[in-house]
């Protein structure tokens, strides 16, 4: 098979732009699709066709598989690239593809919809020999024989729904009473989220971190693990800050777990790029599969930096139908990556979804720092998709050097219309418990003050006046309680008053 | 000290009406409704900004913190003399409802959910903030609402 002559990438923000920038890096033509919403939107605006889907929730756009395929076919693609979410993971999408005559880049219907149904994916990793955390049997609303489920599981447990991700359809519960109203609080999110109303239940690690290896494999079976990523902050069972190395593995436990994510990919059938979920509980340092995510990560962009290669390109190329030319030793991490997602919300306000219009948005740089982001300045932040804005990533020589890095990064970030989670980012990087590397998922929870609102201090008292400043003479800086002592020199802000307050 | 005219309504906190010891700043960049540059800080260092207005919003980032201040709202009257705000439970994201849990004249317990949200793919639950009963219920299954967006009122509480 020869390289696709052009890709439509079936998706939305950073991660529509950022698969967009391979595919003309490697000289392929492209073309995207956009929502009413998202007219405006940098993917739209950056592929070399973009196609209207009509519309404005996820469900009559970019869910609607049946206008994509027919767009696809319309502009004389050969591939589709699904990027995360929506329809990355949806066996129907992947088979629809296939039987107009498109390459979906990614794995086949039937590994895609073995990895998306929990149960016949945990059943997969015991045949490989792969540890998994004890469950229960499925359970949908109008059965009530909750008491025996929990039995052999004990509390606290988590109610997960079988088609879930990102934390969706997933509850803690601490008390048999509650076990009821969780079942179907979860089954009625995962139904709404998934179309699936099946939830199940699974034992509840108190100290657990979330460790997950990159795989990947080409269509002769070739298959090699890209090492891990640490992905223990979590808010509401979503991922905020991602790292590899994990300060929780040793090189011991890190060949081990390799070794069970390749026996998994394995015995999933898996061709292209994937990831290995694991919990590692802190405490024993046992590991248990958790699941196997039949896409491209959100946080891959860590795993590009120290490995230097580029994720999207080898998913392009193994669906184009090339062999891996990489072997399992040239795969060496070069110092240490930190990905830290800006999502649109309120961390002072228990991380609720915020919208709005980005009237400022001045992303940073500089060495080791790197952006995937899929909006810009002016942009309206709807409720119609994800919040998450954007991805920074910080490379450094070791893990203290990213993190500083990091810290510079997101304290030199200006963004302002839209509420984002960055003062929570910096306060959490700075963390004695984060910087000693010794957290585990409940990292946020056990730390309030990382959400605390912030006390009068210096940089509120100058923000109030900086506020006022600018009301009372509405941003001319010209009138009232301006003082101008002296005029800026010719520039580019020739004639503009120095001023100084009161 | 100077009176101050605006409210930090963002980051919810303090409520300061007195200027202490007014920083000075120095403007890069004015155009009308943005303002950028570096301030003092009380310790000494200097830190850059950037503020905008829009319309009856200031905000202002500042060494990677963001603040949004606003003139103190104007006081509402109640819709019935004597009825508390509390008796209404609003929105608190944008979204659409997914499932409404109660109906007018339903008794409700602190906690109980009320109304469920689906706002960027998460749901969120709002629920009842005090034992009572429903006076009526605003939205139905399908709604979009907005931060802020009456969803159900409860009679009020009897007493003071």
């Amino acid at each position: 098979m020869s390289m696709f002559s052009k890709v439509l990438v079936a998706n939305r923000g950073e991660i529509a732009v950022r698969v967009l920038q391979t595919l003309q890096a490697m000289g392929i033509a492209t073309a995207a699709v956009y929502s009413d919403p998202d007219a405006n939107a940098p993917h739209a605006a950056l592929a070399d066709e973009a196609f209207a889907l009509g519309g404005s929730t996820a469900e009559e756009t970019y869910l609607d598989r049946r206008k994509i395929i027919e767009l696809a076919i319309g502009c004389g693609a050969d591939a589709v690239h699904p990027g995360y979410g929506f329809l990355a993971e949806n066996p129907a999408f992947s088979r629809e593809c296939a039987e107009a005559g498109l390459v979906f880049i990614g794995p086949s219907p039937e590994t895609i919809e073995l990895l998306g149904d929990k149960i016949r994916s945990k059943e997969a990793a015991i045949q490989a020999g792969v540890p998994v955390v004890p469950s229960s049997p499925m359970w949908q609303p109008g059965e009530s024989q909750t008491d025996d489920m929990s039995s052999e599981i004990g509390f606290p447990l988590l109610v997960k729904a079988a088609a879930g991700g990102g934390g969706r359809g997933m509850r803690i519960v601490e008390r048999a009473q509650d076990l009821e109203q969780a079942l179907e609080s979860a089954s009625r999110e995962s139904a709404s989220a998934f179309g699936d109303g099946r939830v199940f239940l699974e034992r509840y690690i108190p100290s657990a971190r979330h460790v997950e290896f990159q795989v990947l494999a080409d269509s002769s079976g070739h298959t090699l693990h890209l090492l891990e990523r640490e992905c223990s902050v979590q808010r509401r069972y979503q991922k905020v800050i991602e790292e590899t190395s994990s300060p929780a593995l040793d090189d011991d436990l890190r060949s081990r777990m390799a070794a069970s994510a390749v026996a998994m990919a394995k015995s999933a059938g898996y061709a292209n790029a994937g990831t290995v979920e694991f919990l590692v509980d802190a405490q024993t340092g046992d590991y248990y599969f958790l699941e196997m995510n039949a896409r491209i990560q959100v946080e891959h962009p860590i795993t590009e930096e120290t490995l230097r290669l580029d994720m999207v390109e080898w998913q392009t190329r193994i669906a184009a139908g090339e062999s891996l030319t990489l072997s399992q030793e040239e795969v060496r991490a070069v110092g240490h990556a930190l990905e830290c997602r800006i999502y649109a919300e309120d961390p002072y306000g228990n991380f609720a979804p915020a919208t709005g219009r980005l009237l400022a948005w001045r992303p940073p740089s500089g060495m080791g720092i790197r952006l995937d982001s899929g909006v810009s300045e002016g942009q309206e932040i709807t409720a119609y998709y994800d919040s998450m804005l954007a991805k920074l990533v910080a490379w450094g020589p070791d893990r203290q050097a990213s993190i500083g890095r990091m810290l510079r990064a997101l304290e030199s970030f200006p963004v302002l219309g839209v509420t984002t989670n960055i003062p929570f980012l910096i306060r959490a990087l700075a963390h004695p418990s984060f910087r000693s590397g010794e957290y585990d998922t409940g990292f946020i929870a056990k730390n309030p003050e990382l959400t605390a609102a912030t006390e009068v201090g210096m940089l509120n008292n100058a923000a109030a006046e900086i506020a006022e400043g600018i009301w009372q003479t509405n941003g001319t800086a010209a009138a009232g309680r301006t003082a101008t002592s002296s005029q800026q020199p010719l520039g580019p802000w020739s004639g503009l008053p120095k001023s100084t307050f009161p | 000290m100077t009176t101050r005219r605006l409210l930090q309504v963002h980051p919810p906190g303090p409520e300061i009406t007195e200027a202490s010891d007014a920083p000075d700043f120095e403007i890069a960049a004015p155009s009308p409704g943005r303002w950028e540059g570096t301030v003092r800080l009380d310790d000494g260092r200097s830190a850059t900004f950037l503020a905008i207005r829009d319309g009856q919003q200031v905000h202002v980032w500042i060494a990677g913190e963001t603040y949004v201040f606003a003139p103190p709202a104007p006081v509402t009257r109640s819709r019935r003399s004597g009825q508390a705000a509390s008796d209404d439970i609003v929105c608190p994201v944008p979204g659409v409802v997914i499932a409404v849990h109660v109906a007018a004249a339903d008794v409700v317990e602190a906690g109980q959910d009320l109304v469920i949200i689906e706002s960027m793919k998460t749901e969120q639950i709002v629920k009842s903030p005090r034992d009572g009963t429903v006076e009526r219920v605003s939205v139905q299954e399908g709604d979009r609402v907005d931060r802020g967006m009456r969803l159900v009122v409860l009679v009020p509480e009897v007493g003071e």
